[in-house]
């Protein structure tokens, strides 16, 4: 002992999630390396294809989300302090906000399509329904952890609050991931 | 001679060995003898098409009839893979269904592709347009079917993450799940000619392959390591001593 205080390391939820965040965060800048680099060879046709996305949905998008990643921290801090039932709601508003998301977004890919801008329309497009697409992904296996969340809360036999905060870091990976493409995709001209 | 004791490794070692052969045998075989991968532009004309064959005709003939000889080997190895899913806590359904969906694997995974770029290298003379069309079917066979390792990975992440007996870290689940997501990234190159999403392109081609290569290499450790630990018996896997 050389008289320092013991300093306890800790991460919330499962070490392994945090893994997958640092993964999924080394893919996505491999994928937003590629659309930073095509964005430089063609600036102006770029430019003139962003012209189609409306900034205030995408706002509103990015506010669902991170008012979804509020109620999930108030979840595990909940669950933390054993107010399970409160823990539980919180959960079930995440759910909500990630459905205001998800209706949102449908809602936008259908004008967009219906304007023509299609995933073929052109270069900035592509990389448009390419992005939001697979992050649409995410949020949908969002869900799923959102789900394993509630089920273990629901039952005094099985919560784990290791699983709850494991489940709510792959919330917040979700968000995280939706607020650097929409700076890349709505915000940077 | 004396029989090898009933929990001999002697097996398991057999299965492991296959899987590193193999994939080096495979990086040789598609990189370096037939040289399909990296796969070259989906935007070829006619006539460059049959050059690109020309290019390769003895590569893709010799490199091709020893892929269909060692193509069997997926069986030992996905017996491997599946062996890990047994020794698990999990339903036995997990390793049946990815034995399963793993027996398809080598016919998006090589053999279709072996046979049309066979086809298409046997005979050289043939119309450059059937060129064209027999050289679309082989990399779309090969690029763009990854329905199978999409699904082999997702029951592989399931099971992982349900298992009580430690038998790979949780982190490998959620590796799958990586590995499973980028399988669905190669879905646009059915429809991109060119660009980041067509079948060679950043997206769909090398950012799937970085993630790939890791994967195989980190299962690879992770089945070697689960055998060294393997006691045979059906509790939770002892850990190796320091």
């Amino acid at each position: 002992m050389n008289g320092r205080p013991e300093v306890v390391r800790f991460v919330p939820g499962q070490p392994d999630m945090w893994a997958f965040v640092l993964f999924e965060g080394f893919v996505f800048t491999a994928y937003f390396g590629v659309y930073v680099f095509s964005r430089a060879r063609s600036p102006d046709l770029f430019l003139e294809s962003q012209a189609h996305l409306d900034l205030r949905i995408g706002f509103f998008n990015t506010l669902a989300l991170l008012a979804s990643s509020w109620s999930v921290a108030r979840c595990v801090q909940a669950a933390r302090e054993g107010s399970y039932r409160a823990a539980t709601t919180n959960a079930f508003l995440t759910m909500l906000f990630g459905f205001v998301f998800l209706v949102s977004k449908l809602r936008e890919w259908v004008v967009e399509i219906e304007q023509g801008f299609t995933f073929t329309a052109d270069e900035f497009s592509s990389f448009y329904y390419f992005l939001t697409g697979i992050h649409f992904l995410h949020l949908l296996i969002g869900f799923v952890a959102l789900a394993v969340a509630v089920y273990q809360l629901r039952s005094p036999a099985r919560r784990s609050q290791e699983i709850v905060e494991t489940c709510a870091t792959y919330w917040h990976t979700i968000d995280f991931l939706w607020v650097l493409i929409f700076a890349l995709l709505y915000v940077m001209r | 001679m004396s029989a090898a004791p009933p929990d001999s490794k002697r097996e398991l070692w057999i299965g492991w060995w296959t899987l590193v052969v193999f994939y080096n045998l495979y990086g040789l075989l598609f990189f370096v003898i037939t040289r399909t991968q990296p796969p070259p532009e989906p935007s070829l004309d006619p006539s460059e098409v049959v050059q690109w064959f020309h290019d390769r005709h003895y590569g893709l003939l010799y490199g091709y009839a020893i892929v269909s000889i060692v193509g069997g080997a997926t069986a030992i190895m996905n017996a491997t893979l599946a062996y890990s899913m047994r020794r698990m806590s999990v339903s036995r359904a997990f390793a049946y269904s990815y034995l399963v969906i793993y027996a398809l694997a080598t016919l998006p995974g090589m053999l279709i592709m072996g046979v049309a770029c066979t086809v298409g290298a046997m005979r050289p003379d043939r119309d450059p347009a059937l060129m064209s069309w027999i050289y679309d079917f082989a990399f779309l066979s090969f690029e763009g079917t990854m329905g199978v390792f999409l699904i082999g990975s997702l029951v592989w992440m399931v099971a992982v993450l349900l298992d009580e007996n430690g038998v790979f870290p949780k982190w490998f689940g959620y590796l799958n799940l990586c590995n499973a997501l980028t399988e669905v990234v190669v879905a646009p190159a059915w429809i991109f000619k060119s660009g980041p999403f067509a079948w060679n392109g950043a997206i769909a081609w090398w950012i799937n392959m970085g993630v790939f290569v890791t994967y195989t290499v980190v299962f690879l450790t992770l089945l070697r390591r689960m055998i060294l630990r393997e006691d045979f018996g059906t509790g939770p896997l002892p850990e190796l001593a320091p």
